[in-house]
């Protein structure tokens, strides 16, 4: 029973920043789909990569990011995400905001408050 | 020897088994219900079945195989559902949820339903109460008022002693539906 809680909160913890790092890393570099799924991956983000496309359209819609089609080596054209100027802002508002919380959580766990 | 279905996924052309082709189909069914955001959908789904075709090509990698069971399985358990759960766990609590709410509807409360109403709303809460189309519950009231004009003094005692329902959460009752959050922002009239 704890086991299920404690990998629900470690989730649910995840959730709340993956589109904050979905920005974070299109603003590092242009990418496709796939390549960000493996980087997610790679960071532990995600565990079935599902949850990722509901997130890029909403964030597409929002106008955080673009994409365009790029030729692939094999295969027919992949979409490129890139970032917006809309989502760079965001994205400084979140880096802002990420910071914020680890202080706070810092003074909380070190019972500084 | 199996049957084979040719299916174009990703702008792309596959060769798959039957079985598999149809464990795919029921996936992407159950995925694009999971997704629930109406018009955007199409998106989703155009770029989930990019990955499919991206997928499919790695695993077959240049022998140009059938794509079969166990390669379909892989796929879809690495994919995934949107909320990050898994297909079948997805799918067992859901038909269990919906079969629970099928079978065991709300107990309706009748109320007098201000938000639609002509006179009093006594005939669009009767309506809802039992689920008839409003104008037919009118054209009935109607025709009771010919009827030596039971209809009227109904209609007045019921308008006396049936309350309206004003608050969300009366107006959710009155549907039957749920006194849950997500459905009291429904009928909340503070947007």
């Amino acid at each position: 029973m704890t086991d299920i809680n404690t990998d629900n909160v470690k989730s649910q913890m995840r959730k709340g920043v993956l589109e904050y790092c979905i920005l974070s890393i299109l603003n590092n570099n242009d990418a496709y789909a796939s390549s960000l799924i493996e980087e997610l991956k790679n960071a532990k983000m995600i565990v079935v990569e599902g949850t990722l496309y509901p997130l890029l359209t909403r964030q597409k819609n929002q106008g955080l990011l673009s994409y365009r089609w790029e030729e692939s080596p094999q295969g027919p054209p992949r979409k490129y995400y890139s970032i917006t100027d809309k989502g760079k802002e965001l994205l400084a508002e979140m880096d802002s905001a990420w910071k914020e919380l680890v202080q706070t959580i810092d003074l909380i766990r070190n019972n500084k408050l | 020897m199996k049957k084979v279905v040719n299916v174009g996924i990703g702008g792309r052309t596959f060769v798959i088994d039957e079985d598999a082709y149809q464990k795919l189909d029921q996936y992407l069914v159950r995925f694009r219900e999971k997704t629930g955001l109406g018009f955007e959908t199409g998106d989703i789904m155009d770029d989930l079945e990019q990955r499919i075709a991206e997928l499919f090509t790695e695993a077959l990698g240049s022998r140009g195989d059938v794509v079969n069971i166990t390669i379909v399985n892989k796929i879809i358990s690495q994919l995934g559902m949107p909320d990050g759960g898994t297909m079948d766990e997805n799918f067992t609590s859901a038909g269990a949820a919906s079969a629970e709410a099928n079978t065991q509807p709300l107990a309706k409360k009748l109320f007098r339903d201000p938000d639609n109403k002509i006179i009093g709303g006594v005939c669009s809460g009767f309506a809802l109460y039992l689920n008839l189309d409003v104008t037919l519950m009118r054209i009935i009231f109607i025709l009771t008022l010919f009827m030596g004009g039971i209809g009227f003094w109904a209609y007045i005692i019921f308008w006396i002693i049936a309350p309206a329902a004003y608050t969300a959460a009366q107006k959710c009752e009155m549907r039957g539906i749920p006194v849950t959050a997500e459905n009291l922002r429904k009928f909340s009239t503070i947007k």
